[in-house]
């Protein structure tokens, strides 16, 4: 172990700019600003948090890397200039910036935890690729730095699309119209970055085994509680 | 239960789609949210360097304000804290010290930012006593935040700790030879028998106390030798024990294969979930060595000693420090290191002998 200069969790918006989701970039956008806000008001989860924001149609562009947002005027407006909605591509450019990321910001002194995708999208992917492959290596924790990955279904979203990215069913949300989505995000973003300090019992217990029989010569404890 | 705990493989993808709205939230930014949420800083302020004002290892030497904490890089935002929920008194801080024919104890826990921020208790806690052998025996723990009533876990597990290890000494039992089985599982069973009393319940379940009280520990023994002090413990999760040795040199005394992955977890084992193969642990404290035994609170930000951190405590551990002074240094601010804290450190004799 080497010096550690922080605790980080590495975020991403990636976000459909299909030609379907023109009618709703205006809302995603005010959602992303709303973000923005309220991250600033919690300063200690924005320390945590490196935010990249990526959008997609048949490619991926970044608009935003691995950035502190308290440093940051506003986050990138998303635009659409039509085309098709290629998850292969969103989710094969995750599969390879991750583990850059990850790595980058560990060279740099500081211990990272599981990174988190915020996919945003109406849940209505090109019907002549396979991207279910590509999710799954992305989101394999026996291969690497998967990801957890909450999924927002926005305008006439298809739910059972948006069940299958998320990696929990408790991650999958559709929008209710006039949902601020920033808002849902931001809870979120709270949560992981509250996990960091929120110790949890391991499910990896190994062979520790729960003590159920009372010890021979045990006595009870009768001045604290 | 943390995000990490939660995730699933994709099982629960074949499900029918009944897929949970999100819920448009009163206007504003939303000031509820999960459980353990976050909550902004009551009085966010950088207060502006003050001319003059010493920067790097020294800063601990001229703080701009005598009890103000100490800043490392980017400090937390300032904000007064919010008092600790539960029913039972918790201080945020606490410290202790004392001296005895062969050692100087300094000891101290402090309730981190986050805690402070959003209205927990500390969660940490630790307990020392003097053996009539001069021995010292010694215990701190990290009450796991998913669990309800961690609090309440860590001090039970301190202090069963350090009475079972007391009246093995007591049964004449020789310090290299303890039962830490034994110890490990009376800490264990306290967890579990007070849990069926805090619940009520007719028969006591250990899945509940584990949900209830589930904590960290590591608890030993100090005792004074020819060369100085053998420290003899044991350790369940992820809270350690240091030699400070050499003025600034860092090194760890539990010795477990590191299992890291590619990405960090706060996942912990703790009580009352005991190892079926409980090692201990020895290491030699002499001449002007320290020991340090401390929860992740400060292992995390220490790291392997060479940052900010570590050069702060190699610097100012010294024996004549006040333990309210290791409170203090113990309390620095440094932005994503938000976890309660708790160090116990130990001088041998010869060491306190030696300061200037």
């Amino acid at each position: 172990m080497a010096d550690n200069r922080g605790n980080l969790i590495p975020m991403y918006v990636v976000a459909d700019e299909s030609g379907s989701m023109t009618p709703v970039l205006g809302e995603l956008n005010a959602g992303l600003a709303s973000l923005h806000r309220a991250l600033l008001a919690e300063p200690m989860a924005a320390a945590k948090v490196r935010f990249s924001v990526l959008g997609f149609s048949n490619g991926v562009d970044v608009r935003m890397s691995l950035a502190d947002l308290r440093h940051e005027d506003e986050l990138p407006v998303l635009s659409s200039t039509g085309g098709g909605t290629s998850y292969r591509a969103a989710f094969t450019a995750l599969l390879t910036r991750i583990p850059q990321d990850v790595q980058e910001l560990k060279s740099a002194g500081y211990t990272v935890y599981r990174p988190a995708v915020f996919f945003l999208s109406d849940g209505q992917p090109n019907s002549n690729e396979d991207w279910a492959s590509v999710h799954r290596q992305l989101t394999d924790r026996s291969r690497g730095v998967a990801p957890n990955i909450a999924a927002f279904g926005i305008g006439a979203a298809d739910a059972a699309t948006i069940l299958n990215v998320a990696t929990d069913r408790n991650y999958a949300f559709v929008q209710i119209p006039g949902a601020d989505i920033g808002a849902a995000i931001t809870k979120f973003c709270s949560a992981l970055t509250t996990s960091i300090v929120a110790s949890g019992m391991s499910l990896a217990a190994g062979n520790a085994e729960l003590v159920v029989d009372k010890p021979e010569g045990f006595r009870m404890a009768i001045d604290v509680v | 239960m943390s995000p990490e705990h939660r995730a699933a493989g994709p099982n629960g993808r074949a499900a029918p789609p009944t897929v949970p709205p999100f819920v448009p939230p009163a206007a504003g930014p939303s000031r509820t949210g999960p459980a353990g949420f976050l909550p902004a800083p009551a009085r966010p302020s950088h207060p502006p360097a003050e001319p003059g004002r010493p920067v790097g290892d020294s800063v601990y030497a001229a703080p701009p304000s005598r009890w103000a904490p100490v800043e490392l890089d980017r400090p937390v935002d300032r904000f007064e804290p919010k008092p600790p929920s539960g029913s039972s008194y918790r201080p945020d801080t606490i410290f202790d010290g004392w001296s005895s024919e062969h050692v100087r104890v300094r000891l101290a826990s402090v309730r981190g930012y986050a805690h402070r921020g959003n209205g927990r208790p500390r969660e940490d806690d630790v307990a020392v006593g003097l053996h009539g052998s001069g021995a010292l025996v010694f215990a701190v723990a990290d009450g796991v935040s998913g669990a309800a009533q961690s609090h309440l876990g860590a001090t039970l597990a301190c202090r069963t700790a350090v009475d079972t290890v007391t009246r093995q000494l007591d049964e004449g039992r020789r310090p290299d030879e303890l039962a830490w089985a034994e110890v490990l599982n009376h800490a264990a069973y306290q967890l579990v028998a007070q849990t069926a009393k805090i619940l009520g319940l007719s028969r006591e379940d250990a899945a509940a106390a584990e949900r209830l009280m589930a904590t960290t520990l590591v608890t030993g023994v100090v005792v004074p030798s020819s060369l100085g002090l053998d420290v003899h413990l044991v350790s369940v999760g992820d809270s350690g024990a240091w030699l400070l040795s050499g003025g600034r040199r860092f090194m760890s005394v539990i010795r477990e294969p590191v299992s890291g992955g590619p990405v960090a977890s706060s996942a912990v084992v703790a009580l009352p979930r005991v190892p079926g193969d409980v090692r201990s642990h020895s290491a030699l404290v002499s001449g002007s060595d320290r020991l340090l035994v401390g929860t992740d609170g400060f292992g995390g930000p220490l790291g392997d000693g060479t940052g900010p951190v570590g050069r702060l405590f190699a610097e100012h551990l010294a024996p004549s420090l006040e333990p309210r002074g290791l409170a203090h240094l113990l309390d620095f601010s440094r932005e994503t290191f938000d976890d309660d804290r708790t160090l116990l450190v130990v001088w041998p004799a010869s060491a306190v002998e030696a300061q200037p």
